[in-house]
């Protein structure tokens, strides 16, 4: 089973919340492919998308087989009911080979901070950065080593290997990763809380001034 | 505990808790959270009795964000008062909460440490919780 491959059907006719609500009930998932073209309505089926969904992020090139025609993609966005765990939606971005592409590439830590050792906590702030390329230069994702953070230290954007081909667009001082000293937690507040103070003209005529 | 520091009014009106949560439904900060299955009002001492309970669980270990906030006041009548007279007293504090809300997050510890953690913090809360967690791609 190829985990990069899905397989689609048109969808021609029954749009809208209604038709897209009967499509989800019989074990099926809307979805739409756009780009340059023209847009696709299709439909995948819910439990096979599922089960590849794990294997692939958003900078996974994907190829939806539509009858005889295969499409180039990009998971764009998707959709899902937390409460049911169900995705509801999926939007495929149709890439061209010969263009760039601007998307979101996931940051992946490896190994384990030695501040963390050292009564650091170690806090991921970014979770994907943004990037420009060719498609076929698009890293899966980019792996940032925290094997030498120590406390108080941090990782940013510009010191992360990025692979050749690929521009980076977020910001360079971007944290991406930082292992911070635990502050000892604050004394139990007081058991009746203050009146707050009530902003009335009177008391704001003072600040206008 | 959480409450206000300025207000504009002492009294609100109830308002009404249908639907689901269109913000704050996300996992913003963490990489675990908890999400409310159900509408209610969380009330300040709730949410402070739940994050003692998984900071405590968590032992120094990692970091905990609170995504609600208790800015709606509830008022209560005196006993024995007969209807009328106008609204009660402010009582405390409340934070409205919409199904699917993410109430709290967690970062900095293991996915089992903290659905231990989160359950314990939902144990402390009246509404039904499910545990959420980031995307893992393999």
């Amino acid at each position: 089973m190829n985990e990069k491959q899905l397989t689609g059907a048109y969808r021609k006719e029954d749009f809208g919340s209604a038709g897209s609500r009967r499509l989800i009930r019989a074990g099926r998932i809307p979805a739409v492919i756009y780009g340059k073209g023209e847009n696709v309505h299709l439909s995948l089926d819910a439990k096979d998308f599922i089960n590849k969904m794990r294997h692939f992020s958003e900078s996974t090139l994907l190829t939806v087989k539509l009858g005889k025609k295969e499409h180039v993609v990009l998971m764009k966005d998707y959709q899902e009911n937390v409460m049911r765990g169900e995705v509801t939606h999926v939007d495929f971005f149709e890439v061209t080979t010969d263009e760039v592409l601007r998307t979101n590439v996931s940051v992946v830590l490896h190994g384990s901070a030695p501040g963390t050792r050292t009564g650091g906590i170690l806090e991921q702030v970014i979770y994907d950065i943004e990037v420009e390329c060719l498609p076929k230069d698009l890293p899966e994702s980019i792996v940032v080593d925290i094997n030498k953070l120590g406390l108080n230290e941090s990782i940013h954007v510009s010191q992360i290997a990025i692979p050749e081909g690929v521009k980076v667009l977020t910001p360079s001082d971007t944290t991406v990763v930082t292992v911070k000293a635990l502050r000892e937690e604050a004394a139990p507040a007081e058991e009746e809380t203050e009146e707050p103070e009530v902003v009335t003209k009177a008391t704001e005529a003072p600040e206008e001034k | 505990m959480l409450s206000p520091k300025r207000i504009k009014y002492r009294k609100k009106q109830r308002g009404t808790r249908d639907g689901v949560a269109h913000r704050g439904n996300y996992l913003a900060f963490g990489e675990f959270g908890l999400i409310a299955v159900e509408p209610k009002w969380i009330t300040n001492r709730q949410i402070e009795a739940a994050r003692i309970a998984m900071t405590r669980h968590i032992k120094r270990g990692g970091k905990v964000w609170i995504r609600i906030f208790p800015d709606m006041p509830f008022t209560k009548k005196p006993a024995e008062t007969r209807q009328g007279n106008g609204k009660g007293n402010p009582e405390g504090w409340v934070a409205v909460v919409k199904t699917g809300a993410v109430m709290f997050e967690m970062g900095g510890v293991n996915e089992e440490l903290a659905r231990e953690a989160l359950q314990l913090a939902a144990s402390k809360l009246p509404i039904k919780t499910k545990f959420i967690m980031r995307r893992d791609v393999e």
